[in-house]
């Protein structure tokens, strides 16, 4: 009965919300979830039967979502997804609500569900997924997740309690610790051979320690952060052996990468359509996940070939004729990922806006930019202009790191620095839009207001 | 002129929330204007010298600082004898609790700090979390964001560092934020201290300097952009 209410009213709310136009893609999940606190556990018990796959972790939930998506499109598995905007539990009652019916049958055989890292501990024992991904674990948003080590106490309390199979990347330490920590299967996925470009000014390893004294952790490579190849006199804090082993990395452009991945019985040469190496872990998550639940490897191959960036992660936009990149940055190694990928590449001349916001779902706080390692790209030639509500705090931060502060321009309105950026762009080039969250939906916003049919709603 | 010596306690263990930004400011404030420094590291099972011109420790996460606390003990003679020698020390957050008498957990465990500070801490459950303005007359207006659980209370005779505009400071409901005795200073301003609060930087630049050269005065630099963002920080 409350179920039904709960789902009916849902339902109505969200045919209203289209009507208004209204982007609370989250508020008919809100209102169902206090119809029916239950709702949740519900819906997915009569759901489902090949299972739920959960992706949670600092950095990567989207595309790794997204890559394991636009795989399962191409085969034989009915799947709904839900979006970076809704990862929260009433997000993902919303979204089941959104293809069902008012029974709350949904005809899907599979979900995707990107979860918020904070909210794994109060949805999985409802969702009781299939499979967990946790991707990353770095320093994000202290002043609202709290310190890394007390999410990671809070994940490994949780799996305890559930049957799942966890997919742990075997190259961060405080990740692949809760494949120990737990008696759940587990699989791993890490990079054993990678010998590219590193970044310099490295401020953002942060479990490089042992949980048991506090012994440091021996790294024989270091990527990123505190991702890499390490070992501790304590075997049980050594890398664990990748399931998912990326063993020869063949090609890495600012475009794309190709590489082989090793499993016990056999080895993939897969072509990846993203750059970086973020994207390379997304794409091995992703791997690990579909390759289990049995989707076969030449789909999988053909996929990656093809999948394209997620909801500004690297999409790339025309904006008054021009051609903009918008990389999506949110905490430090995100940052420096993204200054890896791109800013330290060759020729350093495209014009660049850093769009820094301080609303709660960017964080208040803004110490993270100096945790960020500008210092790495102090020789950038193109024209940089830096904007949002902290746009002068970038500013400093850029003065510090050995920037010539009479050559940036500081424009903290948004849309007049992307008409600077515009301005500044040559016809073949493409400026980098380096946005926070909220700074990067208004962009987008502005963007579609220029009538640009690329830019799809928030719901996707 | 010897090179300023600074030094950098357990830059390995004590580095969240952009605390490192503050050895950035103060190595680029002394480059400017042409002053040589040496920077040195040192964290646990590392032996000290005896001459630091300045020293810095940064915040942690709980987990780093059990290890931090334990090894501090084992600085805290010569430590002391810095302050003593009136060299400018600058403790940010988890250092500013260890460098006072004593930290009770949740768990009501006592953590020894090493007294350099006459202050105690007392962990709560409640998170004292935002954009914090303080204000003393030797620095001025100081802004910074504040992230602790840790309540603060200074003993007798010890000065806070400022008195509170914006925010909570050394407790929910203190007036006051962060300690300063002899060129020690203690606080919780995170994000970073420094860049933002120039006043602070050449204040310990300027001390570190007077300990070889007593009349020593820094040139000042163009902040413009320091007090711009300082300004905005004000009113987020």
């Amino acid at each position: 009965m409350r179920k039904t209410l709960a789902i009916t009213s849902a339902k109505l709310i969200k045919a209203g919300g289209k009507v208004f136009r209204k982007q609370g893609t989250a508020l008919p999940g809100l209102l169902a979830e206090k119809i029916d606190p239950d709702l949740l556990s519900k819906l997915v018990k009569d759901n489902f039967p090949k299972g739920i796959i959960v992706v949670t972790g600092t950095n990567g939930k989207t595309t790794t979502s997204k890559m394991i998506g636009d795989c399962l499109a191409m085969s034989d598995i009915s799947f709904i997804r839900n979006t970076a905007g809704s990862n929260l539990r009433r997000g993902i009652i919303a979204t089941i609500l959104a293809h069902s019916n008012t029974k709350g049958y949904c005809t899907a055989d599979m979900a995707i569900f990107e979860v918020d890292e904070a909210y794994i501990p109060i949805v999985c024992n409802e969702l009781q997924p299939k499979m967990i991904v946790v991707t990353n674990l770095f320093r994000d948003q202290l002043d609202r997740y709290g310190e890394l080590d007390s999410i990671a106490k809070k994940f490994s309390e949780t799996f305890k309690k559930l049957q799942t199979t966890l997919v742990l990347n075997a190259d961060d330490p405080l990740v692949a610790s809760l494949g120990r920590s737990a008696s759940n299967p587990t699989l791993y996925f890490g990079i054993s051979d990678y010998s590219g470009e590193k970044i310099e000014n490295d401020h953002t390893a942060d479990s490089v320690f042992t949980n048991v004294n506090g012994e440091k952790l021996h790294y024989l490579q270091r990527y990123f952060g505190h991702i890499g190849i390490y070992t501790s006199k304590n075997s049980d804090y050594s890398r664990p052996k990748p399931d998912f082993d990326l063993t020869k990395m063949r090609k890495m452009s600012s475009q794309s990468s190709k590489f082989d991945v090793k499993t016990s019985t056999e080895t993939f040469s897969l072509d990846l359509s993203q750059p970086g190496l973020y994207n390379i872990y997304n794409c091995l998550a992703a791997l690990t996940v579909l390759s289990s639940v049995g989707v076969n490897y030449d789909l999988i191959s053909d996929s990656f070939t093809h999948t394209e960036a997620a909801f500004g992660r690297g999409e790339v936009l025309q904006y008054n004729k021009k051609s903009l990149q918008l990389l999506l940055i949110k905490n430090p190694t995100g940052f420096n990922q993204i200054i890896q990928t791109f800013l330290k590449q060759k020729p350093q001349t495209n014009p660049v806006l850093i769009c820094i916001n301080d609303n709660i779902a960017d964080g208040r706080d803004v110490s993270w930019l100096w945790d960020s390692a500008l210092e790495d790209i102090k020789s950038y030639s193109g024209k940089i202009i830096v904007s949002g509500t902290r746009a002068y705090d970038m500013a400093l931060r850029l003065k510090y790191a050995g920037f010539d502060v009479s050559s940036l321009s500081i424009e903290p309105d948004l849309k007049k620095a992307l008409i600077l950026l515009t301005h500044s762009l040559k016809v073949s080039e493409t400026g980098y839009v380096l946005p926070t969250y909220t700074a990067m939906l208004s962009l987008r916003e502005l963007i579609a207001s220029q009538g640009n049919h690329q830019v799809k709603d928030m719901s996707e | 002129m010897k090179p300023i010596k600074i030094l950098h306690l357990y830059p390995d263990r004590m580095n969240i929330y952009g605390d490192f930004g503050n050895i950035i400011a103060l190595t680029k404030r002394m480059e400017w204007r042409n002053i040589s420094f040496e920077y040195h590291t040192s964290s646990v099972g590392d032996k000290l010298q005896s001459d630091y011109d300045l020293i810095f420790m940064g915040g942690g996460q709980d987990k780093g600082q059990v290890a931090v606390a334990k090894d501090l003990q084992s600085k805290s003679s010569v430590l002391h004898d810095h302050q003593m020698r009136d060299v400018p020390i600058l403790t940010i957050c988890g250092a500013y609790q260890l460098f006072g008498k004593y930290f009770i957990t949740v768990e009501d465990e006592e953590i020894p700090g090493i007294g350099l500070f006459n202050v105690v801490t007392k962990a709560t459950e409640y998170r004292m979390i935002g954009n914090i303005v303080i204000s003393s007359d030797i620095f001025g207006e100081m802004v910074g964001f504040e992230n602790h659980s840790g309540e603060t209370e200074l003993l007798s005779g010890a000065t806070p560092l400022g008195k509170v505009i914006k925010g909570y400071g050394n407790t929910k409901t203190s007036d006051y934020e962060g300690v300063i005795e002899k060129n020690a200073i203690g606080t919780y301003f995170h994000g970073s201290f420094l860049p933002k609060n120039p006043s602070v930087a050449d204040y310990l630049i300027e001390k570190a300097i007077q300990l070889q050269a007593p009349n020593y005065t820094l040139d000042s630099l163009d902040d413009w952009l320091e007090s711009e963002s300082s300004n905005i920080s004000k009113e987020r």
